[in-house]
């Protein structure tokens, strides 16, 4: 920046912080704000109302809970028409492990939109352009998705995001299954992934609050031992444990 | 303008010089603003590009040192230094009762405060609270630095509420107004967008009107950490030294505009398995203050206690409570 709009931007009597907002305009701003929801209303009442827009959400179980699913769900969910309540945006979903199933996705976008169709039939009356765009293949499309075969690739593509992003505007989430794999596999150097993850979930954090969209990240789990009993929590440690905003953990009852 | 312009390019050329002129360095130098000159006649003696001859780079040299001379500042005596205490370094309550009594008032102006402790054991809260504190005294104008996503104002919100019964002599939507009017919050997600923030910052500062009701009186970084993780470690030492810096700023904004800052801090495995703060032994000694928070599972009991501190015995203990 140069020297003379420095000054300029220092001019004004508060709030002159070039970017800064106060907690004012973000409150009527967040209250605004529609949040995704995840299908199950138990777990949208933990989250305050669906996966919130502009925050970072990690999502751990083990394997065969349902976290894939609930990526796949949200990618669609996220579609939702606004007119029906949703943010009508699009998705993009990072495969590291090869689990997304896209049949099964066919299935989840059909199901969603026989349920908007009984929900909420009175109010699609009136936008006729409704119909034609509550088709799976339609969903389908909206679908970004990537598939990530090493950690080099993950890091390449999550930089690339910011170009894309730029492009894509509608992007209102980005899930990422699993941030993990990768990185559990084959790295030796522990003190380095610390350094290329957290970079990483900085990266994401700035995506989030630049085109106000929610990153879902789902991790792997491990046990760990306290006070002479296991307990089962999200893995890559501790530092990775102050990157998300949120973190929620699936166990079965 | 002019005058500007060629105090820029001397200031640059000193950089150089001092630095070996690194190019990584560099980047971040030119990010700094121009101190004002003591004496404008320095900067315009001290000589301007290093497209001239190599001749001459002997007398550069020696104006260069000439101009570091001048930034030598005033010298204080005890009393001047206690009347400054007096006057200008007062303690903003934190708003959590037991960090209040346990730090005697809160947080001290002039003073580099670290928060330490695990995922969830309460360091945004603490953060939270002492923005709202302030700002509900009418103390000044709170900046909140955010790097991962954390400040929610609804949160804050929700706390003014909960709180408003007790003595609302105005409306309800009034106060939450006027105290949400004076947080600030900046996203910063990098630590050279941090640098450039804080000496944005400092270029604010040093134009504004001392007795004006809303300057900035309260400083947060919730994390400091999470910038300087992914910069830090490895064969080279250059994201030491970026840390380093930082904090040698942060101190440096305390102390000069009367501003408390508060970071927080993650904690990391240590040997044993017992956590220990993160960021390592060099950034250590940079807080004034060091406080450990950490929190039984299921309860909503905070414990606090103190690491280090300018005139308080460590290890003394305190517990405060959150409240959904």
């Amino acid at each position: 920046m140069s020297e003379t709009s420095r000054f300029r931007s220092t001019e004004g009597s508060h709030g002159a912080l070039k970017g800064a907002q106060t907690a004012w305009d973000m409150l009527s701003e967040e209250q605004m704000q529609k949040h995704i929801t995840t299908g199950c209303e138990e777990l949208d009442a933990i989250l305050g109302g669906g996966i919130h827009c502009k925050e970072v959400t990690e999502v751990g179980g083990v394997p065969g809970i349902g976290k894939t699913q609930l990526g796949i769900q949200l990618t669609v969910n996220v579609q939702i028409p606004v007119e029906c309540g949703g943010l009508g945006g699009k998705a993009v979903y990072i495969d590291t492990e090869g689990s997304f199933m896209v049949e099964r996705a066919h299935q989840i976008a059909e199901g969603c939109i026989s349920d908007l169709l009984d929900n909420t039939a009175h109010r699609l009356k009136d936008f006729p352009a409704c119909p034609e765009r509550l088709q799976p293949n339609s969903f389908l499309s909206n679908i970004f998705y990537f598939r990530i075969c090493s950690y080099t690739e993950q890091i390449a593509t999550i930089n690339y995001l910011e170009k894309f992003l730029e492009e894509q505007k509608d992007v209102k989430i980005i899930v990422v299954d699993s941030i993990t794999f990768h990185f559990r596999q084959d790295f030796d150097d522990l003190a380095l992934r610390t350094r290329v993850l957290s970079g990483m979930s900085l990266k994401l954090m700035s995506f989030a609050k630049k085109y106000s969209l929610a990153v879902v990240l789902l991790n792997q789990v491990t046990t760990k031992f306290v006070e002479g009993s296991f307990h089962l929590t999200l893995a890559l440690g501790d530092t990775w444990s102050h990157a998300c905003t949120n973190r929620i953990i699936l166990q079965s009852v | 303008m002019e005058e500007r312009g060629r105090a820029e390019a001397s200031r640059e050329e000193l950089e150089r010089l001092i630095d070996g002129g690194t190019p990584y360095k560099f980047a971040v130098a030119s990010q700094v603003p121009m101190p004002p000159t003591r004496n404008p006649r320095s900067a315009i003696h001290a000589k301007s590009p290093i497209t001239e001859e190599v001749g001459e780079e002997d007398v550069g040299m020696e104006e260069v040192s000439v101009a570091i001379d001048r930034q030598q500042p005033p010298w204080l005596n005890g009393v001047e230094l206690l009347e400054d205490a007096k006057w200008n370094k007062h303690v903003l309550p934190t708003g959590c009762e037991g960090i209040d009594i346990l730090l005697g008032g809160g947080l001290r102006e002039g003073q580099l405060t670290e928060i330490v402790g695990p995922s969830s054991s309460g360091k945004t809260q603490v953060c939270l609270c002492s923005a709202l504190g302030v700002a509900d005294l009418n103390l000044g104008v709170v900046l909140f630095l955010d790097t991962c996503n954390s400040f929610s104002s609804h949160r804050i919100a929700h706390m003014v509420n909960s709180q408003s019964d007790t003595l609302v002599k105005e409306g309800k939507e009034g106060r939450l107004k006027r105290i949400m009017s004076s947080i600030l919050c900046h996203s910063v997600f990098d630590i050279f967008e941090l640098m450039d923030v804080l000496h944005q910052l400092e270029c604010k500062l040093k134009h504004q009107v001392k007795s004006s009701g809303n300057r900035i009186r309260l400083l947060i970084v919730d994390s400091i950490s999470s910038l300087i993780t992914p910069i830090l470690g490895g064969k080279n030492s250059q994201g030491r030294l970026m840390m380093i810096t930082t904090g040698i700023l942060l101190k440096k904004i305390a102390n000069e505009y009367n501003l408390s800052v508060l970071v927080t801090n993650h904690m990391v495995g240590g040997e044993g398995g017992s956590l220990k703060p993160a960021l390592g032994e060099s950034w250590k000694n940079i807080p004034h203050v060091r406080l450990v928070l950490s929190r039984d599972q299921g309860s909503n009991i905070c414990n606090v206690s103190i690491l280090k501190h300018t005139i308080i015995a460590s290890g003394r203990a305190a517990k405060f409570v959150i409240d959904n």
